[in-house]
């Protein structure tokens, strides 16, 4: 009897581990409140922006009841996290991703990809090492390097190879604009080759709880040279408003450097790391979690002025001219 | 308070049977050993990656020995478990999965009681370390969890030998549940950009007892032979229950069993020197 209690005492400890997953559900409510829930307890700047997430609340709660399918409920929601007018800030479903791209389509785009690929040449005239698009000019005393996105990989051997390509030149353009950001580690790589010694390059924090001030100390960043081909003559690195998340890392370490002149745009910005979450529609939410800050524990969410403004205008895209790369070709040359 | 319950229940179970240890020191005592595989659901949450659960399946491969050694005069056990199991799951829209992969390793020590002649009764504790990840195949920066446990687990195990007719089956149970331990979990909105290429990993590793993790693994077999082999079928039901840097985690999964068991001698270097083969080789 006393053996039967202990098998029956076991028995039931198996039994609790049965579980019931989560049920799917379009219910707008719910999926609204999962919305303001998710964002209230992870994203990370509301007080820097000065968004009071509870009045948001109230202003659009009162909305959900009138939505009528889940496209109408898309475009609620979507309207709802444009609030925070962030970039890193999207709702992401089968057919739709809800966005916020005023950041850089409201300004020039200083930009234009004909004008752009006049000056790269055809596909024979500029070489290409990863991510990395570049070529020489003004009689290959300039070196010229276009990197589109931070998604794109980059290896040390490309840099290796793309640095010892322009030992001659005697300045290097670095030119990311329209980069919209990618991987971090690339942003750290390609900085560490213009450095001559380890320096503080920021700050990163990160939430620790719910509340919107949850916050851990600023841990300090900090980039050691490259043991490999390093670049320390002048450069001059383009930029304009669509250089956003890890592009805005990138310039704002390059812009700490004495030999670098950053030139063009304000860029988009974009610091906080984003995290990803989830609905229980199904859908995919992507938000800033974790801001990095620059050497003075500020926020570079809202962009980096460049040293030199140039602009691009309608009739220099109609001459085929580009003048930040001619700018910065002339900048070069009279160092 | 849960803790000290089982310390109680464990120690009970002890301290209430009889112990009627064999007279067989001079017998060698063989390894037992099962390998297993076997499928089954699996149900995961882990609120860094998702406020979800995603359900699925997934399959996983067991290799259990068991032997008893000299220490207590006999009466003590070793078992040594290695687990490997993965799964696919997906969230409750079925738009995003998750894939999984842990790997465990626990060595137990247990004390034999024998209070009828067809029961053992074993009671004992196990060190395991575990080291997983959960992988979310649609996130972006935080895509990934790792999982590493090092446990100290309480363990109970009950061997009981039925006889149909003349036909012998034995009857297994076995439930184990961690204690202390630590395990690594990232901060509640830390990445593992941060933890991994900047080096800030303070806190990442968390002291682990029942106020923030609960586990427990139920294994019940049964060892039946056909025709010149044993085979083993089993199910498993392991419970796993964090909740550490406000980061909430459980994997919950039942598998059902299936394998073989043999019976070996492992001859030791000390034995070889000796040359005190007890059985006959074919190498040796």
């Amino acid at each position: 009897m006393k053996h039967g209690t202990l098998f029956i005492f076991l028995f039931c400890l198996l039994l609790g581990g049965c579980e019931k997953a989560d049920d799917f559900t379009a219910d707008p409510r719910t999926n609204f409140n999962a919305l303001w829930k998710i964002m209230d307890e992870h994203y990370c700047f509301f007080d820097y922006k000065g968004v009071d997430w509870d009045e948001v609340y109230d202003r659009y709660v009162g909305r959900v009841d009138t939505v009528k399918d889940q496209f109408e409920l898309f475009q609620l929601l979507g309207e709802m996290l444009a609030e925070v007018k962030d970039g890193h800030t999207n709702l992401i479903s089968s057919f739709d991703v809800a966005r916020y791209w005023d950041w850089y389509e409201k300004y020039a785009r200083n930009y234009d990809k004909t004008v752009h690929d006049s000056y790269l040449g055809t596909g024979t005239e500029y070489r290409k090492a990863g991510g990395l698009l570049y070529k020489r000019f003004a009689g290959y005393t300039i070196g010229y390097i276009y990197y589109e996105s931070f998604q794109y990989g980059v290896s040390e051997n490309n840099l290796d190879y793309v640095l010892l390509y322009f030992k001659d030149c005697k300045g290097l353009i670095i030119d990311v604009r329209e980069n919209g950001g990618g991987s971090l580690t690339y942003s750290d790589r390609i900085a560490s080759r213009f450095i001559e010694n380890k320096m503080l390059t920021g700050y990163i924090q990160h939430k620790t709880g719910t509340g919107h001030n949850d916050f851990s100390e600023p841990y300090p960043l900090e980039l050691s040279p490259s043991d490999r081909v390093r670049w320390l003559r002048p450069v001059v690195v383009i930029t304009n408003r669509h250089c956003y998340s890890a592009t805005n890392d990138f310039v704002y370490k390059m812009s700490l450097l004495s030999n670098v002149t950053l030139l063009g745009d304000r860029t988009g910005g974009g610091s906080g790391f984003p995290f990803s979450s989830e609905l229980p529609i199904g859908w995919s939410v992507r938000f800033s979690a974790s801001p990095l800050l620059d050497i003075h524990k500020n926020h570079i969410e809202s962009g980096i002025d460049p040293d030199v403004f140039v602009n691009m205008t309608s009739s220099d895209i109609a001459k085929g001219v580009d003048p930040l790369i001619d700018h910065s070709v002339s900048l070069l040359l009279e160092k | 308070m849960r803790t000290a319950c089982l310390i109680a229940l464990f120690l009970c179970l002890g301290l209430s049977l009889m112990a009627q240890p064999d007279n067989k020191k001079e017998e060698p005592w063989s390894v037992n050993e099962g390998t297993l595989i076997g499928i089954g659901g699996y149900n995961i949450k882990d609120t860094y990656l998702s406020p979800l659960k995603y359900t699925g399946g997934g399959a996983r491969i067991l290799n259990e020995r068991m032997k008893v050694v000299s220490w207590g005069d006999y009466n003590i056990s070793r078992q040594q478990l290695i687990n490997v199991d993965v799964a696919s799951t997906s969230n409750p829209a079925s738009t995003s999965n998750d894939l999984s992969g842990f790997v465990d390793y626990s060595l137990g020590y247990h004390y034999r009681f024998k209070p009828l002649p067809s029961l053992k009764i074993l009671t004992g504790a196990s060190v395991r370390g575990s080291l997983g990840f959960i992988y979310n195949t649609r996130n972006g920066n935080n895509p990934a969890t790792l999982k590493a446990d090092l446990d100290l687990n309480l363990s109970a195990m009950a061997i009981y030998q039925l006889m149909i007719k003349d036909y012998p089956l034995y009857l297994r149970y076995q439930v184990e549940t961690p204690f202390l331990g630590a395990l690594f979990s990232p901060h509640y909105g830390q990445s593992y950009y941060e933890i991994f290429n900047q080096g800030n990993d303070s806190g990442t590793i968390q002291f682990s007892s029942y106020h923030n993790k609960f586990a427990m693994r139920n294994y019940l077999t049964v060892d039946f032979p056909i025709g010149n082999v044993t085979m083993r079928a089993g199910y498993l039901n392991s419970l796993y229950y964090t909740d550490v840097n406000n980061i909430e985690v459980h994997i919950v999964s039942h598998s059902f069993m299936i394998g073989f068991v043999k019976e070996f001698f492992s001859l030791g270097g000390k034995n070889l020197k000796k040359k005190k083969h007890l059985f006959r080789s074919a190498y040796y």
